[in-house]
């Protein structure tokens, strides 16, 4: 059989070269995707500062959901301070330091900011090597996060007394009457860097001007650090306080062992309890950069999506190839039937071929796949979909993975492919005609009317819910009616070309006749190619103008809602100073200013008696937004919008069933659950986001609060002169004009629309190939056309009109399918009846289904024409 | 009898042809058809049967000499005008009965006018399928016929035209003897009712048995010329030079 299986191949190359060139392509996509996942699954960030630590402790990092994937958490909730000492106390520590991060920005005396890292003093240890002089603390040196104010008694850890005298680092010395200097002790001390202290042109002993988590004010320099790495360390208690968190925490705690002491001693934090993330080895770099891992948690998720469409298209593409390589083989697996092979025979002889093709061009695939990798990962960096810091990493698994599942594909679609000709009758061998059947299935035909018509309906959810999740029915929508087409073609086809042939004129042209009898005689082979050109343009339109729609609808959103002229941001800062908004309010003029965030609220709901939980984006506001943003208040209004407080989407709150005046249960972006009040809903949730938090709420749980302050004026040059002269005054700070402008487009679209792209491609490319096999395979008719007495010229011309004919039924098709959802649509999102988006995709997608068409008919057709000889 | 004046239906001068690879399939043939008469050509296989009838007939061209249809000459047309004069003036048979699987038996029968943009004279195509026996059973696809069947619809299809001569090539090779024997008797009658041209292809001396001429090619040649021949004759004649 095998032996068969090569011999009857190699008569059918070009086919199987369509096989091998798309099993290539696709093992390599999934190869690199999968190196990517794998990465994501197994790969960490750099450790960084806490490459010095054995072990690193930290409050859980995943927000848990029952029966789903965890949702990695963007915010540290931190660990109480009180549990430095109690992990000191564990036998195997040598050192427990708690560590707290504040971004921070020093401002030069010469006006310039330099953005900064700011630490905790006992931190100094995880970067300097040498434990901290702390001589004025009445405590022993335990490194611990807690100053002895706020915790009279810690733990002493046992390390060795790390007191020594000279710290090498230290340029500090004794100044000031002998206090010993070098540690920052009160709320305003700071030790900077070396570099850092030269760029805010300071040195030991004197005043440098720190912004600090939203607040400036100026700090006494006790040392300047020459071995440590960049940063400005505060005094333990002051970095506490500027953290924000309202309880005495720390955001981790690194511990030092004694050497091969680690697994011991992570074992017994993890048995104190108190729902603490213990961590090891690499992963500490996840701890170091929650950011990267919460980044890195989203690629497995994405590498599963991507590579199941991949998987997908080159399923259909190597079906398709297959299908027309089967069907020039017919003869010959019928001669196989004739002389006694089962059609359980023909089946393994034909998955046999591609198995074959596919196992040894998915090799070489998967190898490319490893080069592409890189590519691939820079592209997804590029896009903001993958971390930076994530190194990749390399295993023969993907490579595996990727061979596997593209046999795998290849074996399933050849199974599907040959299933009809496998069980063909053996007398088709003898047969002198064959031909398609005179109406294809009834039942094919009616179920796909069935999936049309449900692919309308679906189509309507738009209108009814105004969100992504709604739009996101509109692509759903166009890929069921592209299901629905594909089944329902040959029967919609073979009607169309008896209407056709009725209404053609006796006197038509002898070519165009023919083209019609072809089109209404193999309607099966003429809907393949229709339906799948018109899928092309059913996808290209529902998806990409779905994403514009959405998009200009979000865009007007904020247009509509945002009442503010100018915008002050604080790039280099991180974040506005919060005393700016009052002063910029006092402005004589200023009709408003409001601060704004963002972070992320993770938000559970009960659908239909379970437990639903989401994450969505949320911004921070305060009560003062009422007067820059008009979001549309349905109920309520924003002026309670303090304490624990959110306003929420009216068509979300509707969804989950709450209203103004109830409390319900969110998890804010660290993972804390804290119980909210309702106390508006709105309109514009498409631009704004379901969700909005109290600024009191968010405060010491978000790192992106006071991004930006909104400020409406009443719109005199002088007013905002003033606030610009106000904003000038602070270095770092800028006004600008506020652009509420367009929503941002999310990476995610930019992906998918890439990566749809691509695979568009490649169906356009596996179409083209199926239709220059079934051209080149029509030698017989064109034989005996050629016979009966058709010129050269007539025979071109045939193919010509099938192509346009083709063309026609697939633009017909694809953008019928298409109206209805974005009709739908756009109702919903614009309140008119057409998309927003590039006038000229329709025409392009058009146009190149017409090239397609056309070329791929034409150039065969040609070549067929050429080496036909007429003799039979 | 009285003599009448015959025109030449076919006609070939000098016609060899050699194919790629050296192979002699026609040596210096020489040969006229007259209008109206039956003309059987019987040989061993591979002694050029197939490529007499292909030049003759315009499908193949000669390497030299000459082929005329009805006193035109076709083997210095290029491939358009050679279709254009064929599709009016010749028609075919083959042992495949080629008929197009997506066209109806009308359809078939009509595509010939149709490429030739001519409108179907209706009176003369329902004489031709009533005498083939088709009447009933023209909507039906080729597919859905018998080999008997639907090499009279090649039949029909062949002279669908009026043409000048019909060449066969193996026209019953694939059928039963009794359907065999309708489709000579349907041959015959054409010629002798209709006045029709037919140059048959055949290996069975009882099927050139009903010609008016046979002739026997060897090696690329016309070896034999036998009129009114008998089948006992023909099949001796075939046996002798299948054993040389
Ligand atoms: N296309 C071709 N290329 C090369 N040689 C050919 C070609 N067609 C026929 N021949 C050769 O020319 C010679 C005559 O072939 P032809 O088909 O005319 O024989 P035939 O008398 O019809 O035989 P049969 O009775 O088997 O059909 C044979 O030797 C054959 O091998
Ligand atoms: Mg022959």
């Amino acid at each position: 059989m095998l032996y068969l299986a090569v011999r009857m191949a190699r008569h059918r190359i070009a086919g199987l070269i369509a096989v091998a060139c798309a099993t290539l392509g696709g093992a390599s996509l999934v190869a690199a995707i999968g190196v990517v996942a794998e990465s994501g699954l197994r790969g960490h960030p750099e450790p960084g500062r806490l490459a010095s630590a054995d072990v690193v402790v930290s409050a859980p990092q995943t927000y848990r959901v029952p029966e789903d994937l965890p949702i990695t958490l963007p915010e540290r909730a931190g660990v109480p301070v009180g549990t430095i000492a109690r992990l000191a106390a564990l036998p195997g520590v040598t050192a427990a330091i708690g560590d707290v991060t504040i971004g921070a920005a020093v401002i030069g005396t010469d006006g310039r900011v330099t953005p900064v890292d700011g630490h905790n003093w006992s931190s100094l240890t995880l970067t300097s090597g040498t434990a901290p002089a702390d001589s004025t603390s009445t405590s022993p040196a335990a490194s611990t996060g807690a100053s002895p104010a706020a915790d009279p008694s810690p733990t002493a850890s046992q390390a060795a007394d790390p007191a020594q005298t000279g710290n090498p680092a230290q340029t500090g010395g004794t100044e000031d009457g002998g206090r010993p200097t070098g540690v920052p002790d009160g709320a305003d001390e700071v030790a900077l860097d070396t570099a850092t202290a030269r760029a805010a042109g300071v040195t030991t002993g004197g005043t440098v001007r720190i912004s600090a988590a939203g607040s400036i004010a100026d700090y006494r320099v006790t040392a300047v650090l020459d071995d440590a790495g960049p940063g400005a360390w505060f005094a333990d208690q002051a970095a506490i306080t500027l953290s924000g968190r309202t309880e005495n925490r720390v955001d981790l705690v690194a511990l030092r062992t004694e050497p091969g002491r680690a697994d011991e001693v992570a074992d017994a934090a993890r048995a104190l309890g108190g729902g603490l993330a213990v961590t090891t080895g690499d992963a500490r770099g996840d701890i170091a950069d929650p950011a990267t891992a919460a980044g890195r948690s989203m690629l497995p998720l994405m590498a599963g999506s991507l590579s199941g469409v991949t998987l997908l298209v080159i399923g259909i593409i190597v079906g398709g190839a297959l299908a027309v390589s089967f069907s020039g083989q017919r003869r010959e697996l019928a001669l196989l039937r004739a002389v006694g092979a089962t059609p359980r025979q023909i089946r393994r002889l034909a998955t046999r071929q591609a198995l074959i093709v596919a196992a040894v061009s998915a090799v070489p695939g998967a190898v490319a796949g490893y080069a592409l990798a890189g590519r691939f990962r820079e592209l997804l960096v590029a896009l903001g979909m993958a971390p930076a810091g994530l190194p990749l990493q390399w295993s023969p698994l993907p490579g595996l993975a990727a061979v596997l599942l593209m046999t795998l594909t290849a074996w399933i679609a050849a199974l599907c492919a040959v299933a009809t000709i496998s069980r063909m009758p053996a007398t088709e061998a003898v047969a002198g005609s064959r031909a398609e059947p005179r109406t294809p299935s009834a039942w094919r035909f009616s179920s796909g009317l069935v999936v049309l018509a449900g692919a309308n309906a679906l189509a309507v959810t738009p209108m009814l819910a105004r969100n992504e999740a709604g739009a996101a029915m509109t692509a759903m929508a166009g890929i069921l009616a592209a299901v629905g087409l594909a089944l329902s073609g040959p029967g919609l086809l073979s009607l169309a070309g008896r209407v056709m042939a009725r209404l053609l004129p006796s006197r038509a042209a002898a070519s165009t006749w023919l083209a019609v009898a072809n089109t209404r005689g193999y309607a099966v082979r003429t809907a393949a190619a229709v339906s799948t050109l018109a899928v092309a343009v059913v996808f290209t339109l529902t998806y990409a103008l779905t994403q514009t729609t959405v998009l200009a609808g979000s865009t007007r959103d904020l247009a509509d809602g945002t009442h503010a002229q100018l915008a002050v941001t604080a790039p280099a800062l991180g974040r506005v100073p919060s005393e700016l908004a009052g002063a910029v309010a006092r402005v004589p003029g200023v009709t408003g200013a409001a601060l704004v965030g963002g972070t992320t609220v993770i938000w559970t709901y009960s659908m239909l008696g379970d437990p639903v939980v989401e994450a969505a984006s949320a911004m921070v506001l305060d009560p003062a937004a009422a007067s820059v943003f008009d979001l549309g208040i349905r109920d309520g209004d924003l002026s309670g919008l303090t304490g624990a407080t959110i306003a929420v989407d009216a068509g979300a709150a509707r969804a989950r069933n709450a209203g103004v005046g109830d409390t319900i249960d969110l998890a804010l972006g660290d993972g804390t659950p804290v119980q909210a009040r309702i106390v508006a809903t709105y309109e514009r949730g498409l631009g704004f986001g379901p969700v909005i938090v109290s600024r009191d709420l968010a405060a010491g749980h978000a790192t992106g609060l006071d991004q930006r302050l909104l400020v409406a004026t009443s719109g005199d040059a002088a007013v905002a002169a003033a606030v610009s002269e106000l904003a000038a005054a602070r270095p770092g700070v800028v006004a600008g004009p506020a652009d509420p402008g367009s929503a941002s487009v999310s990476p995610e679209l930019w992906l998918n629309v890439a990566v749809l792209g691509v695979l568009l491609g490649y169906l356009l490319l596996g179409i083209a190939n199926k239709l220059i096999t079934a051209t080149a395979q029509r030698r017989d008719e064109i034989t005996l056309l050629r016979l009966a007495g058709a010129t050269p010229a007539q025979i071109r011309a045939m193919l010509r009109r099938e192509a346009a004919l083709i063309w026609t039924f697939a633009t017909a098709g694809g953008v019928g399918l298409a109206v209805l959802p974005l009709v739908f649509l756009s109702l919903g999102f614009l309140g008119r009846p057409w998309p927003a988006g590039p006038w000229w995709l329709g025409p392009a997608v058009v146009g190149v289904v017409g090239l397609i068409a056309f070329l791929s008919i034409e150039l065969p057709g040609r070549r067929v024409l050429r080496t036909t000889s007429v003799t039979i | 009898m009285i003599p009448t004046l015959t025109t030449t239906a076919v006609t070939l001068e000098h016609v060899s042809k050699i194919y790629p690879g050296g192979v002699h399939a026609l040596n210096d043939v020489s040969l006229a058809v007259e209008a109206g008469t039956f003309l059987a050509v019987m040989g061993p296989s591979g002694s050029g049967k197939s490529t007499l009838m292909h030049c003759a007939a315009g499908l193949d061209t000669p390497s030299s000499g000459k082929t005329f249809i009805e006193g035109t000459e076709i083997s210095h047309l290029n491939e358009t005008k050679r279709t254009i004069l064929r599709r009016g003036r010749v028609g075919f048979i083959f042992q495949q009965y080629n008929l197009l699987p997506s066209l109806s038996v009308a359809d078939n029968i009509t595509l010939p006018l149709r490429l030739a943009g001519v409108a179907p004279d209706h009176a003369w195509v329902r004489t031709l399928v009533e005498r083939v026996g088709l009447a009933d059973r023209l909507h039906r696809r080729p597919s859905e016929l018998s080999g008997g069947q639907q090499q009279r619809v090649a039949v029909a299809r062949a002279l669908v035209t009026r043409p000048a001569v019909v060449f066969a090539d193996e026209p019953t090779g694939a059928l039963d003897l009794r359907t065999a024997r309708e489709v000579l008797d349907l041959l015959r009658t054409l010629v002798d009712e209709l006045g029709q041209t037919v140059v048959m292809v055949t290996h069975d001396p009882g099927a050139a048995a009903r010609a008016d001429l046979a002739l026997v090619m060897a090696d690329g040649r016309i070896a034999d010329s036998i009129p009114h021949p008998a089948a006992a004759v023909l099949a001796r004649r075939l046996t002798e030079l299948e054993t040389e």
